[in-house]
């Protein structure tokens, strides 16, 4: 790996936990407050492209792992990779990998501006929401023996937010295409 | 600024080394699966409980550690009751709840250095397929933290910069300035890692 990957998949992680800090925001309609930082695996796919974003991923489960409160409103450690929600965390280096690995393929240099926003916001989609949320139910259905319904009506109210996040990752994607492009191209 | 989530103090579970905590903990995980009675596993999670309770954290700090997740536990776990059967519900409350006390309880009592050594430990045989360099993960941590302040401190310069022209401060706005400014400081500091020989002279195979 040259310093230059792992200077950018280190640089990602610190800003996935930076965006953890930001106070979420509650939108008049949505139940749940909406927080920045599971946009993070949205930009990471889309951004940095399938290798790169989920090796920032795993080094932001190292990070928690080791005890350090990155993840958003303060929480870390141990006790959240065993607990509920680890499937959504693990799922993040897939959701990662997923975007970058369509986002290579879909979108190009030479397209015009909707058209890659498009091809972002479908990576994202596809990425960030469904394969995060198949490994979340995975696991709380599997692994921890919740049922199926109960993880299924439970992760409702977080869709209209994350659907939000596809929208804002989407066009924060294509600026920084624009800006300062880095997603490897692949035919 | 991100301080770490480990407590000082002499309990037992503090003087056990950290990769023994960590096997400990994945042995419980892996065993509690195997367990079905809701008596046995309600005194499993006393069990567990027990280095977490010797802690003595104040109530509010356990509330900001734990909170969140126990109400998601209590909420899945009735909801399972609701669908499946209240024994199945209780008997995932228990299970969760037992090696997430465990899991807090190993993290609060280990220090963040003892637990890099046991994962560069764990790394070796990874490191012997030719898989991943245990120097380098290191190193990715150390820029990780190093830089993270950094980055808050430019997500603040650029919502004060925002605010001071009138203008709300927007997601959509500062993600790509926040995210441009992050990628240009990254290679900066990779040609400094190069320059500098940090990482071996096989460093620039790029």
């Amino acid at each position: 790996m040259s310093s230059r990957d792992l200077v950018l998949i280190a640089l990602f992680a610190a800003l996935v936990a930076v965006l953890g800090m930001i106070p979420p925001v509650t939108i008049g309609f949505l139940p749940v407050p909406i927080t920045a930082q599971s946009m993070g695996v949205m930009l990471a796919g889309c951004i940095l492209g399938a290798r790169r974003g989920a090796l920032a991923f795993l080094l932001l489960i190292l990070m928690v792992a080791i005890g350090l409160p990155v993840l958003s409103g303060g929480r870390g450690g141990l006790a959240i990779l065993a607990g509920p929600t680890a499937g959504y965390i693990f799922g993040w280096v897939a959701g990662a990998f997923v975007t970058g690995l369509l986002a290579e393929r879909m979108v190009r240099e030479s397209q015009n501006g909707p058209r890659q926003i498009l091809g972002f916001a479908l990576a994202a989609l596809v990425g960030g929401i469904g394969v995060v949320y198949l490994f979340g139910t995975l696991w709380l259905a599997y692994a921890k023996g919740i049922a199926l319904p109960a993880v299924l009506i439970g992760q409702l109210p977080f869709l209209a937010g994350d659907l939000l996040k596809v929208a804002i990752a989407a066009l924060a994607a294509r600026s920084v295409m624009v800006g300062y492009p880095l997603l490897p191209q692949r035919g | 600024m991100i301080a770490s989530l480990y407590v000082e103090g002499r309990t037992p579970f503090h003087r056990l080394p950290a990769g023994a905590k960590l096997l400990l903990l994945v042995l419980v995980g892996i065993g509690l699966a195997f367990l079905h009675s809701p008596w046995v596993l309600g005194g499993a999670l006393v069990i567990c409980a027990m280095p977490y309770v010797l802690l003595r954290l104040p109530f509010s700090e356990t509330r900001r550690r734990l909170g969140l997740m126990v109400l998601t536990v209590l909420l899945l776990g009735l909801a399972t009751a609701w669908f499946e059967s209240p024994l199945a519900g209780l008997v995932a409350c228990l299970r969760i709840l037992a090696l997430v006390l465990l899991a807090a309880a190993v993290t609060a009592t280990s220090e963040i250095a003892d637990m890099m050594a046991a994962v560069t430990r764990a790394m070796m045989p990874l490191e012997r397929l030719g898989l991943i360099k245990a120097q380098d993960v290191g190193l990715a941590l150390g820029l990780a933290l190093r830089f993270a302040p950094e980055i808050a401190g430019r997500h603040q310069a650029l919502v004060a910069a925002h605010r001071a022209r009138g203008l709300k401060p927007r997601w959509c706005h500062i993600l790509p300035a926040l995210i441009v400014l992050t990628l240009k400081e990254a290679d900066e500091v990779a040609r400094a890692i190069d320059a500098r020989g940090l990482r071996g002279h096989k460093a620039s195979d790029r």
